[in-house]
């Protein structure tokens, strides 16, 4: 168990710069989400740090150990690819000895280990199986005992839920966190689905066309992204695009096509500057036409209904503010607003959020 | 064709498959006429007796096979055939390997090209490539000179095993490398970084990964060159200078020459059911290692 460290992490293909002087630093036990959309060069990145790829420029540590030249077999990294890569031509149980074979461990230990982590992974009983008999769960717990068996320093998961239905993808989420915790090992957790990296991940790290976006605990990137690009890939969001009226403290009073809103922003905002608005939709509010009476911190709008959309345990409403603004608006089911019914659209200014603008 | 499309009423399983079987029946009457029907004229010209009159006398002996097996030349010619098809298929395996893996893992753009380069050899006929490797070989050919000119001793490269060896490989090596090529390009590469980030270097990731996997491919190719190899009359009498007799030399001279068709047609079928054996003794093997791949 380590901390990873990359510093300036650089690579080239070409003239293609798929990672642009990354710098982050994972605390040992940490699972961190690296999440981008494809091709940010997240799935790059965690080839260089398993030593598969080697860095234009830029080092790689595991603990106090520079790493950057070591080849993939020197550098105990645990590794799970999105389709496993379960050796086809051996058992289970030979599958997971393989690693503590290179360690040159002894027959009947590896014998006793192998059994002990396919019990831990719930897999006893299976080890004389091929891999092609085991279904996508079971290969993906195989795939991970073989990576935790040769108690790696890191662990690097790429996409290791992709490859897995709906249902079960939801269960191993929990699992994959909860086996993190017990073997307390540091963890990269390469991913572009943004819910599996916020259930999963103590911190987040957004990667966008190569650059860090933001490195941050997975309620302050949902809640605070850094920019309208972060906050409308993680979740869903809508952005109202204005210009900074006034500011105190957190509050930032901004000038809008549809009126003054007010919410909360960044330090670095200055009064004038453009900035964009974002506000989720289930942050949002409907209510009667006849309730709009306006109050201290909280936004009030009218509306019309134009879209309204059955989900199950809410309505998706799309909602019609005026100057050919649409806010995405999601309700219970409690309170039904039909279509073409005027409504208020109220939102309290601390859920609110200020990005800097001009892009986006 | 009641058979062909499935009816409300008539279509039964069993109609389904003949029709299907109707698919290899013009590969069937191919192998029919012009393999199994000369065999089977060999199987009868072996049982007649020779003759100087004609080509054999249709009268029935067992004669011809006592002959070839009581002749310790057979053995002789038969043991160095295999020897030779043993040599040319170890030592295909071994240029070929590195260069298959090169293709197998070659970006697509460029395979086409590399692809051109490995079968190369079978653009040009056997004959013309052949006298090409004579005049590299010779005594006095390029090599030879080139050797002399730097002060080294003359090689006997020709009219021996070594050139029939380097002129066999030469020929059958696209076999191997398409073979193998074909399988290596089907092992995930994620396996092999797997099995590195696993503790294993390059070369044990090689033999406890990759090689096996690589199994069926070997073995089609395997097969292939040493059937070829063993098979192959323009190489040996060319650059063996009849100083290296195989089977097909043996045969061909034995019913052009001696004038025996009775006994070429013996020593022919012998070598067929030895060559049969072997071969399917070695697919047996090699089907009990790679049983877990396939």
């Amino acid at each position: 168990m380590a901390e990873i460290s990359l510093r300036g992490l650089t690579k080239r293909f070409g003239n293609v710069v798929a990672v642009n002087e990354l710098t982050l630093t994972f605390a040992s036990g940490e699972l961190v989400a690296l999440l981008g959309p494809s091709g940010c060069g997240k799935t790059t990145t965690l080839r260089m740090i398993a030593g598969f790829e080697t860095p234009s420029h830029g080092r790689v540590l595991l603990g106090d150990r520079d790493v950057t030249e070591a080849p993939p077999e020197k550098r105990s990294c645990g590794m799970v690819f999105q389709n496993y890569a379960l050796f086809p031509h051996l058992t289970v149980h030979q599958n997971i000895a393989f690693g503590l074979e290179m360690q040159g461990v002894r027959r009947a230990d590896i014998d006793r280990m192998v059994a002990e982590i396919l019990d831990k992974v719930g897999l006893g009983g299976l080890g004389k199986r091929y891999p092609r008999q085991l279904s996508g769960g079971q290969q993906q717990r195989t795939a991970l005992a073989r990576a935790l068996v040769i108690n790696p320093s890191v662990l690097l998961l790429d996409e290791p839920l992709a490859n897995l239905d709906a249902k079960l993808r939801e269960e191993m989420r929990f699992y994959i966190r909860s086996l993190q915790r017990e073997f307390h090992i540091t963890t990269l957790y390469v991913t572009h689905d943004q819910s599996e990296a916020l259930v999963l991940a103590d911190r987040v790290a957004v990667l966008m066309d190569g650059v860090l976006q933001q490195f941050d605990a997975p309620e302050i990137v949902y809640r605070r992204p850094r920019t309208a690009r972060v906050a409308s890939f993680i979740g869903l969001t809508n952005l109202i695009p204005g210009r900074v009226a006034a500011r105190a403290g957190d509050d930032v009073v901004l000038e809008t096509s549809i009126g003054r809103l007010r919410a909360r922003g960044p330090e670095d905002l200055g009064g004038g500057m453009e900035a964009v608005l974002s506000i989720r939709p289930e942050n949002i509010e409907l209510g009667r036409r006849e309730a709009a009476v306006a109050g201290d911190g909280v936004n009030r709008l009218r509306g019309i209904i134009r879209e309204r959309i059955f989900l199950g345990s809410f309505f998706d409403y799309r909602v019609d503010v005026g100057a050919g603004t649409l806010l995405r608006v999601q309700g219970g089911v409690h309170a039904v607003h039909q279509m073409a019914d005027e409504v208020t659209v109220a939102f309290d200014a601390s859920s609110g959020w200020t990005l800097p603008g001009g892009r986006g | 064709m009641p058979a062909a499309a499935p009816g409300p009423a008539g279509a039964s399983p069993g109609g389904r498959i003949s029709g299907q079987a109707l698919l290899i029946l013009p590969a069937l009457g191919l192998m029919l006429v012009f393999f199994v029907a000369p065999y089977l004229n060999l199987l009868l010209i072996s049982v007649f007796t020779p003759s100087h009159q004609a080509p054999y006398l249709r009268v029935f002996t067992l004669a011809n096979y006592g002959h070839i097996v009581h002749d310790p030349f057979t053995w002789q010619v038969v043991w160095r055939s295999l020897w030779l098809g043993v040599v040319t298929t170890g030592l295909s395996v071994v240029l070929a390997y590195p260069l298959a893996y090169h293709l197998a893992r070659t970006p697509r753009r460029m395979k086409g090209l590399f692809m051109i380069l490995v079968i190369s050899p079978l653009l040009v006929g056997v004959l013309i490539r052949t006298y090409g490797w004579m005049i590299l070989l010779q005594d006095t050919g390029l090599i030879n000179q080139l050797l002399h000119a730097v002060g080294m001793r003359r090689a006997p490269l020709m009219y021996n095993q070594t050139g029939v060896l380097i002129g066999l490989v030469h020929v059958f090596i696209p076999f191997m490398v398409l073979s193998l090529a074909g399988s290596i390009q089907g092992i995930d590469p994620e396996l092999e970084l797997e099995a590195r980030s696993l503790g294993a270097g390059a070369w044990r990731t090689f033999w406890r990964v990759t090689f096996p996997l690589s199994l069926p491919g070997l073995a089609a190719g395997t097969i292939l060159v040493f059937v070829l190899a063993i098979s192959s009359y323009v190489i040996p009498s060319l650059l063996g200078g009849f100083t290296v007799i195989t089977v097909p030399i043996l045969v061909v001279r034995t019913i052009t020459e001696l004038f025996n068709w009775p006994g070429g047609s013996a020593f022919a079928l012998l070598f067929f059911v030895i060559t049969m054996l072997l071969v399917w003794c070695y697919i047996r093997l090699i089907g009990r290692v790679t049983r877990p791949v396939t």
